[in-house]
This record gives C-alpha cells, structure tokens and sequence, in this order.
C-alpha cells in the first residue's frame, strides 16, 4: 500500500515584545474641531494589521465610531518612535502606548463636557461618540460639540501622549542565564494538529489538514488574528516541507535565484484550516491582548513530523520534509541505539559525529 | 457600537486589493538616478585592491560610493544592546559571503549603473571557506572573522549563551530513560513580493527624505544617523506601508547607501532591488543546529535537559546574539523542566548573514523540542497529549532563567486542540486547569521550585 496517513500535534509558547524588554513605543492623538480624531504612532504595518488595531483601541478608549479614527504613522517627522514591528510587539507595546495615550484625550474630552454640562466629569462617560452622563443619559453633548467648545469656546486643544516601555530585563548572570525581572511583555501559547497523506514509492508527502488553537489574550479584531494565524500555518508548511535556501546545506550550491527555483507556498493546494481562538486576557496587554503574529508559524513543522512517523514510522529530523528526505529515512529505517538508559537518536547528524573540535555533545551515561 | 472586538475591515484593505496603495516603489522623484551594487562574486575573499575611478569616470555616472566615503563605516544593529560591530556597510580589506556589497554606484539609468559597477576594479585573493557550523571548532577550520569562528562577546566576554538551573546531573542519574536527537531546521526566504528598495531624496533645506521599506522607521533612522554620523534632524524616513517584512526589512539593507549616494551626487537615488538579489543577497532565516538529551520517567516527567545548539549566524553576526539568547529562554518550551544546562553559539559561516524572521529564535527550538516529545512519547508508549499536559507550564512554574509564571495557558490550550480533534483525554486530563501544582501534578522533583523558584 503506497499511500499512509498519519496524524500529530505540537503544543508551543511564545513572548509578546522583544526578548528582555526595553523595547519603547510612542504615540500621540489630536483631535479636530469636529470630533474627528488624528493618530499618531511609528508602527510600520507590514500586513500585521497594526494601523486597524490601533485604530480600534483608539476608538473603544475614546467611545467613538472607527470610522472617525485617521491613523498616521507615515513619517518620521509627526509621528514619534515606534522600537518597530517585530518581536510581536505592536499590538501589546505599541498598542499600549495609543491606548495611554487614548486615555489622556478621553479625560480632556469629559472634563470639557463636564463645564459644558455642569456635571462632574466623573460622573460622565463617552458611549458612541456621545458624552452622556452615567444614570441620566437624557443629559448629554456630542463629542464633536465637546471638541467645537474645546477649540471655540475655551481656546484649547484636545490631545494627548503616550507610552510604553517594559524594562530591560538584564542578565543578572552569565553561568545561569538568570534574569531578575520578566524578560518578556506577555507569553502565549498555542497547539496545531496536523493530518497528512503520504506516498511511500514516490515520498510525496501531502498535508491535507491544520487544526490551530491560538490563546491570544483578547482578539481585537478576530478576523484580522485569524488572517495572521492562517498565513502563519501557510508559512509553518513552507518550512516544514517545501522551503530551502541552501538545497543541500551545508553547502551553499544551488541556491534558487527566483520563484520558479525556490519552493514558497501558493494559493493552490493549500490543506484545509481550522483556526480557533481562545481568550486568556493578558495582565498588561491592551484589552488584555497579547500578541500572536510570529508564533502563528512555529508549530506546524514538529506537528507535520509527528504526523509523518504516525504515517510510515520514521522520523525525520532535517527539515524541510522532502520526498526524497522521505524515501532516504524509508530506505534508512534508522533504530536509535541504545545504550544503558540511552536512546541515541540521529547520531551520525551530530557534531560529535561530523566535528573534531572544541565544542561537543556529550551526555551522562 | 465597540470597536474591540470588532470584526472591522482592515484600514488598508481596500487601497491595497485595488493595487492604489502608495509602496516605496510607486514614489515617483523627478530627476532620479538609479543605484546598482559591485557585490562580491567569492564567498571569502582578500580585497587586494579597489579602483572605483573607472566607474567614477563614465558618462552618466554621478556618484560611486565606497567604504572610503562611509563617515562610520562599521556599525552594529544592535550596539545599544551590548552586541558590539563587526560588518562594514561596504566591505573593506575582505569580503566574508557572496554577493557582499563592495561598491554602489548612482547613475542616469540602471544600464549606465550596472556598466558602471562591471568598470569597477577589484583584485581579490580568494580564502578557504567554511559552511558546516559542526566544522568551525575543529583545528583546522579556516578562521573566517575576526572574532573567531564564532560570536565571543555575550554579556562582553563570553564565547557562548549558557543557561543552568537546578541539578542537571542528579536528574540524568535519577531518570529512568535518556533520549537524544538532533533537529535541523533548514535557511529559508522571506520572500516578500517588495523587494528591497528604497528612494533618498536630498531636500533644499539640506534634509534627506528618505522612502523606505523599513519595518522600522526609528531604528533604521538610527542606523542611518550613526553610519553618516548626523542628528537625527537631518533625516526624515517616510514609510510605514510595507510589501512584506517577516524579519528581513529589519537589516537596514539599502537606505544608508542611498542616503550616501545622495549627498554625493546631490540628486534623488533610487535602488531597487532585482528578485534574484533579494534571493541570492538578502538575509535569510537561519539554518539552526540542536541537540537534545531529555532526562525522562517511565510515566512521562521530564527530569532534566542539556541541549547544545549551533546558530548559523552567516558572515556576520547581526541580530544573531539577541536571537540565540531569546532561543536560549525558551529552550523549554512549554513546559517546566526544573534541572536544565543549555550551551549555544553564534557560529560564523562564509553565508549571507542570516538575520530576524518570524518566529525569530524559537521557531527553531519549537521544532526541536515537539518533535523531540513526540519521540519520547512514542518511546514511553504514552498518550502525547497526556505527555505535555502533565509537564505544561502552570501558575507558579518557573522559566529556564527563574522567572515565575503567572498567567500561563499551555494547558487550555492543548485541551481544547484535542477536543477540536476529537482527541479522548482521560478525566484527570480533561479537568486539569493551569492552577498551581498539587497532589499528583507536584511531583518531588517540582517542588523544589516553588519554594525557591530561582534555583530551580
């Protein structure tokens, strides 16, 4: 029987914000004399998404439509630092950083809606673009009206900054690695199943299903999570089966130059996705988010591994999984050595096997 | 109505589907030259000698630039971070990877700029190479960088990222089985449909304007205020759109040389790079070497693990420090291992320098690590699901470097994949929640860390 399937699962982990912290984001907000709002970050959006998420906790801060939110982060002139997009950190850091400064404008909207209403302005809130107050909602003015009397009647601009900054977290000890404060903003975690069709005569291997679950704090904007989380699976596949820069690595022979010779993921013959969400709100995310865009393609290859030995019984360790790294572990059928209470798998991949240097693995007995 | 939450269209969404988004390369400048680079055709080489004049001389060459033009021709991404410099902007005395940038030429149109770049007259002395990160301890493996073979400055003077928690050998001696494995994720692409581009344009104010790709906007403006030595007033980065990053437009790969060859030429510039240098010269993810030995139970506890890994770094060491050290922090994945020793190297390779991509410093060990489990669970002949959620992280666990988990979800997580997979998990398993460990879930060799969560 030539074709197999099999099935296997990875659970993994991954930090919000760069490694150790000391990562600042910076934002500032102004608002027009209508209402309308002008956002101000350094976020780079590289199809994350951040210019919508930013936008939407901009809004729910202000309670004002979406639509009034114009997003500005095109220069380095009027918007201020942004450390930058990577490290999963603009939806939580630069996040944070509109969210405070959000919060700032929100206060100058009440206090103004406050002497407009003559009520304290703790006793206001902003609920679609109204400022109405808490328990009398008959007794209410627009935030564009707020905005008008703020910029016509008490000569006052309605802006405010923000920031975020966590804080570096040193190495306190080289021998141990130890750090004295969390050296990460939040840490998520997430698991894929994956189901695949194997060929043993020609090593085709087909993955035909990703199953993902994703806890990524509070989704902002679940279509927009969902979005990162399949296009993760689409690049977890790339490096578990397909992509290769260096052919037959070490060596640097080979190397495909354009997209005819260099196998990245398509459209086509993509395997069936199911994506689910889970909501474990963060401590300090915005919204309790956390962020989830460079996990998305950690755990397909060890899920896609295990689901190739639950196939055809072998392991395959060097990745991409291609056919022909298929029919060599078929041809190999590799048993791990044993040696006392040692289970010694892939030993002639190790440098122990391929070095003769300073630098070796070498474990108890 | 809220706005969290929300399923909202994409702020962008429409422009970019309807191709009227303004990228980088839509930014039309009147009276641009085109920018082309002399890249090294070895991978380690001597530069025995540099005549640019050639170049310099042709009609509708405006501006060539090399290391002798670069005020601070050396600098690292990441010196703000302790992780000192070691690649010039365009080489000088050597070339460490094909395809390095020697020479950038500014001309009337890209045929004149890759006539002029072919002018250009290098005398190269060609150097053994090295590739295999295995090979770069051995005596006799060519010396390749100037630090060595590999990176030698962690927290200054170290020549590797170490992490040691609790007892390792105790936990190898109490084990009932010890398994080992090599894992070894390959490089790969990052493949985005933008290639690498940019436009500097030099503004009457005596400003730069500088249209970039970059993912991010200060810290490239940073990269190029310190190569050029100016405050940053004198620069302004216009961006923030971007066809495709994944890690690879964090390398301020072409903005300083344009900004150099604007000022030299006092024209706008544009370099835009061909898909086959964004293949062939960009960064790419780096090919990671790992092994694993895990100090197991017969029921499944993970006791200990001492893992070597080699991070082939390629010519230079970029961000490769920050991403050995990030993998070294989650070298557990998730789960708690309470008796841990780790070793990693940055290892120099004669490769493109291998840089940040999605997932940076832990998709590597991600992989290791799963794969890894599932092999040991098929060894215990133990239900994979039950195998993770036993050893998941908890309230209260600790990381490889002492910090206590508070808010952990490994275990929801993992429930709710087997339930999507109508994966049958047996009641102790189904009902498990990630509160702190008790009773059976607080083995003896775990309770040693929440009392002193810093040793173990």
């Amino acid at each position: 029987m030539p074709k197999h399937t099999g099935r296997g699962f990875a659970a993994i982990e991954y930090p919000t914000g760069m490694n150790q912290n000391g990562d600042p984001s910076q934002a500032w907000i102004k608002m027009k004399p209508d209402g309308r709002v002008d956002v101000f970050s350094g976020t780079a959006d590289i199809g994350n998404g951040s210019k919508t998420i930013q936008s939407q906790i901009v809004a729910e801060t202000l309670g004002v439509p979406y639509d009034w939110i114009t997003y500005d982060n095109s220069n380095t002139d009027s918007s201020p630092l942004c450390t930058g997009t990577f490290a999963s950190r603009a939806t939580f850091v630069a996040g944070n950083a509109v969210l405070k400064a959000a919060q700032k404008v929100r206060e100058q909207i009440l206090e103004i809606a406050g002497k407009e209403l003559e009520i304290d302005p703790s006793d206001l809130e902003v609920i679609d673009g109204e400022v109405v107050a808490k328990g009398a909602p008959q007794r209410k003015i627009g935030v564009a009206d707020v905005a008008a009397a703020a910029t016509w009647t008490y000569g006052e601009l309605i802006t405010g900054t923000g920031a975020q900054l966590n804080p570096y977290a040193a190495i306190v000890d080289t021998e141990t690695g130890r750090v004295d404060l969390p050296p990460h903003a939040a840490i998520s975690y997430a698991a894929c199943a994956a189901e695949v069709e194997l060929d043993d005569e020609t090593g085709e291997l087909t993955v035909t299903r990703l199953v993902q679950v994703y806890d990524v704090g509070r989704a902002i904007n679940p279509t927009l999570v969902e979005g990162q989380i399949d296009g993760g699976a689409v690049m977890g596949l790339g490096l578990g089966v397909l992509e290769n820069c260096y052919p037959y690595y070490p060596s640097v022979e080979k190397r495909g130059d354009q997209f005819g010779a260099y196998l990245a993921p398509g459209i086509e013959g993509l395997p069936q996705l199911d994506t689910i969400i889970i909501e474990n709100p963060s401590e300090g995310g915005p919204y309790g988010a956390k962020g989830i865009g460079e996990m998305a393609n950690n755990a397909q290859p060890a899920a896609i591994a295990s689901a190739v030995f639950d196939a055809i019984g072998v392991w395959v360790t060097e990745l991409p999984i291609t056919p022909e790294r298929v029919l060599r572990a078929l041809e190999a059928k590799a048993e791990p050595r044993r040696e006392g209470k040692l289970v010694i798998f892939d030993e002639e991949l190790s440098v122990n096997a391929v070095g003769n240097g300073s630098v070796s693995f070498e474990v108890p007995a | 109505m809220k706005a969290v939450g929300a399923r909202l269209p994409r702020y962008d969404g429409v422009a970019h589907v309807t191709g009227k988004t303004v990228f980088v390369d839509d930014v039309r400048v009147p009276g641009t030259l085109w920018v082309k680079a002399l890249r090294s055709p070895h991978h380690h080489a001597g530069i025995a000698r540099l005549n640019a004049k050639p170049a310099e001389q042709m009609k509708g060459v405006r501006a060539v630039v090399t290391h002798e033009d670069v005020p601070k021709n050396v600098y690292g991404h990441l010196e703000a971070l302790g992780i000192p410099a070691d690649e010039p902007l365009l080489a000088e005395g050597d070339v460490r990877y094909k395809g390095q940038p020697i020479a950038v030429v500014a001309a009337e149109d890209e045929d004149t700029a890759r006539a002029a770049v072919e002018a250009i007259e290098v005398d190269f002395e060609e150097r053994p190479a090295l590739f295999d990160v295995r090979k770069a301890f051995d005596p006799d493996a060519p010396k390749i960088h100037h630090w060595g073979n590999w990176y030698p400055h962690f927290e200054g003077e170290k020549d590797r990222r170490q992490i040691r928690k609790g007892d390792i050998e105790r936990a190898f001696e109490q084990a009932d089985v010890i398994v080992q494995g090599v894992y070894r994720p390959a490089a790969i692409e990052h493949v985005p449909l933008e290639t690498q581009v940019c436009q500097a344009v030099p503004e009457p104010s005596g400003r730069l304007t500088i249209y970039s790709c970059t993912q991010a906007l200060y810290f490239s403006m940073g990269v190029v205020a310190t190569h050029l030595q100016v405050p940053l007033n004198r620069l302004k980065f216009v961006g923030g759109t971007v066809g495709g990053g994944f890690g690879g437009k964090v390398d301020t790969a072409t903005e300083t040389m344009c900004s150099l060859l604007a000022l030299k030429s006092g024209r706008p510039v544009k370099w835009r790079w061909t898909r086959e240098e964004e293949f062939l010269c960009s960064s790419t993810r780096a090919p990671w070497h790992m092994e694993l030995a895990d100090a197991v139970t017969n029921d499944g506890w993970i006791l200990g693990r001492k893992m070597l890994t080699l991070h082939d770094s390629g010519a230079y060491a970029r961000f490769s420090p920050y991403g050995l050290t990030k993998h070294s922090f989650h070298h557990t994945g998730a789960y708690t291992i309470p008796n841990l020793e780790f070793d990693g190297y940055v290892v120099f390779t004669n490769r493109v320098p291998t840089t940040a991509m999605r997932g940076f410093g832990v998709t590597s060990v991600s992989f290791a690590v799963e794969t890894h489990l599932s092999r040991i669970a098929e060894l215990l002949g133990i239900d994979p699901f039950e195998l993770r959620l036993k050893n998941a992280n908890r309230i209260g666990d600790t990381s490889p470097n002492g910090v206590v988990y508070t808010d952990p979800s490994a275990v929801p997580t993992i429930q709710a994949i087997a339930d999507a997979i109508g994966q049958e998990l047996k009641a102790e398993y189904r009902t498990m929640t990630s509160d702190p460990r008790e009773g059976e879930w607080l083995p003896e060799h775990l309770v040693a860390q929440v009392a002193d969560p810093k040793e173990h």
